[in-house]
């Protein structure tokens, strides 16, 4: 019951980065995904009595909902560029969009398990969050919100990887986290840069020649 | 008897209806430090009107002067699908959740003719504005009454005002839905602004510019009776009915409708009303709430 919650409240956050149209409301949908996500680890755990899931769901608290946010926000305020995402679709065509994309994980995940099933349910929704990441990354101009689609997407194959298996290995898990992290300051850094060099960081227009 | 409590409670609705408006906007002027009508304003309006002459242009046919009946007749006519604070008193087995939303339609239908009838610019403004954002609203009503009805088991309105204990994740997101619609229905400010007679903004008062008389006062009445209608539904599917006796319900009926005309009227105070393509989106989001009720209904929360 709980654990079918926490799976409702990490979509329902993955809508709300859809629609968003600025970059703190994205930053904090992602935030709140993370904590959902976050919420579902420590039940699963209790669930189990899984000591190395106790200690994956401290991770991903500490990294996902506090840092990663953080940082993102720091980086959003000391770069200055205008909140507005620049979207190449509008909030109710992207709506759809995703719409079409839950749709095609529901269609994948009934070929391979019982779509009734809570695993064939958390797989389902797992597929989806992983693609609309995707979207994210691909209907968005500014080069911070690729950042979040990645995170995003992440977040989607932790979720399938937690529910279906039980988590991944606890050093690939571990492994991973720092990966993410690690790319998310890289990037970050790369982010700060294209914007002193640039004055914008609108992906769409770093092919123009600067002289 | 049967039919005598029915036709009863049917009275009852129709009488308070006007009530609702004036609390709401005494509520409103409240909020804004201003003094405002009282809240029997509007049956003053409404009498008003009545006894009033009625002008009627040369170049209308019959259709302009038979929409009022029309609308008012199918608006008391939805009041018997709906038990507004006691269980077993509407019509059984006459219509459903889905006949609401459609007898509603023939409503709006016939409006949206009658403004186009006088060919004058805004009567055909507003009714091509009313469909537009009609269009967008139909379907969110449907598909959260359906979830709703899933929830229950069966359509009928009678059971899911009755449904006690079934407030699960849902349900409340599907309400919040109906909620939307209901402000759009109602004609309430993020989509439309029933206080202004501005042109640029108005939907609905656009299309009925060119009543007068008799004829405004039937389509007013009609509108507070829409009104009151999903009030009671909204409120019901959140706060069940049933289990207690018909005084008690009857005051907690009339507590529901405080609640939500207090909601009602926070809202409109504190939103702008948005530009028609805002509106899209604002109903865009509500098409996706009922769409997120439907597959939390699937995942079974």
């Amino acid at each position: 019951m709980y654990l079918n919650i926490f799976l409702y409240g990490i979509l329902l956050m993955t809508f709300s980065m859809v629609v968003s149209k600025r970059i703190t409301a994205l930053i904090n949908s992602f935030g709140l995904q993370s904590f959902f996500l976050f919420l579902f680890t420590l039940c699963l755990a209790i669930n189990q009595h899984h000591v190395e899931l106790y200690v994956v769901a401290a991770l991903l608290f500490f990294l996902k909902v506090i840092l990663i946010p953080r940082f993102l926000r720091n980086i959003v305020s000391r770069i200055k560029v205008n909140e507005n995402l620049g979207l190449f679709l509008n909030p109710l065509l992207s709506l759809i969009s995703a719409l079409g994309l839950i749709y095609l994980a529901y269609l994948f995940t009934r070929r391979i398990m019982p779509v009734d099933s809570f695993e064939g349910c958390s797989l389902i929704i797992s597929l989806s969050v992983t693609l609309i990441g995707m979207f994210i990354m691909i209907f968005r101009q500014k080069a911070l919100t690729q950042i979040i689609g990645l995170l995003v997407m992440e977040n989607g194959l932790f979720l399938a990887a937690a529910s279906v298996s039980g988590g991944m290995p606890f050093f690939v898990e571990i492994a991973i986290f720092f990966d993410v992290f690690v790319c998310v300051i890289i990037l970050g850094v790369f982010v700060y840069k294209i914007n002193t060099l640039f004055t914008h960081i609108d992906v769409d227009k770093l092919t123009e020649l600067k002289g | 008897m049967r039919i005598l409590s029915v036709l009863l409670q049917v009275i009852i609705a129709v009488v308070i209806a006007p009530l609702v408006s004036g609390v709401i906007r005494k509520i409103k002027n409240n909020m804004r430090m201003r003094k405002g009508p009282g809240i029997v304003q509007p049956y003053f309006n409404l009498s008003k009107l009545f006894y009033k002459d009625e002008v009627v242009s040369r170049n209308t046919s019959w259709i302009f002067k038979i929409t009022p009946y029309i609308v008012l007749s199918s608006t008391i006519a939805a009041c018997f699908l709906v038990p507004f604070f006691t269980l077993g008193n509407s019509l059984p087995r006459v219509g459903d959740f889905l006949v609401l939303i459609f007898v509603f339609g023939i409503a709006r239908f016939f409006l949206a003719l009658a403004g186009l009838d006088a060919a004058s610019a805004f009567g055909g403004m507003g009714s091509s504005r009313e469909m537009f954002i009609s269009a967008l609203v139909e379907p969110v009503a449907i598909l959260s009454a359906i979830v709703v009805s899933l929830n229950v088991g069966s359509t009928s309105l009678e059971a899911i005002s009755g449904n006690l204990g079934g407030l699960t994740v849902s349900s409340v997101i599907a309400t919040i839905a109906l909620f939307t619609v209901l402000i759009a229905e109602t004609s309430r400010i993020p989509v439309d602004n029933q206080e202004t007679h501005l042109e640029l903004t108005m939907i609905h008062e656009a299309m009925v510019l060119e009543y007068s008389g008799r004829s405004l006062a039937m389509i007013e009445l009609a509108s507070h009776i829409k009104q009151i209608i999903f009030f009671a539904i909204v409120a019901n599917v959140i706060f069940p009915l049933g289990g207690c006796g018909i005084f008690m319900s009857f005051a907690f009926f009339l507590a529901k409708l405080l609640i939500i005309s207090v909601i009602v009227a926070f809202i409109e105070i504190s939103m702008a009303k948005m530009r028609l393509f805002r509106a899209v989106d604002f109903l865009g989001f509500s098409f996706v709430l009922s769409v997120m009720s439907l597959v939390a209904k699937t995942i079974g929360i």
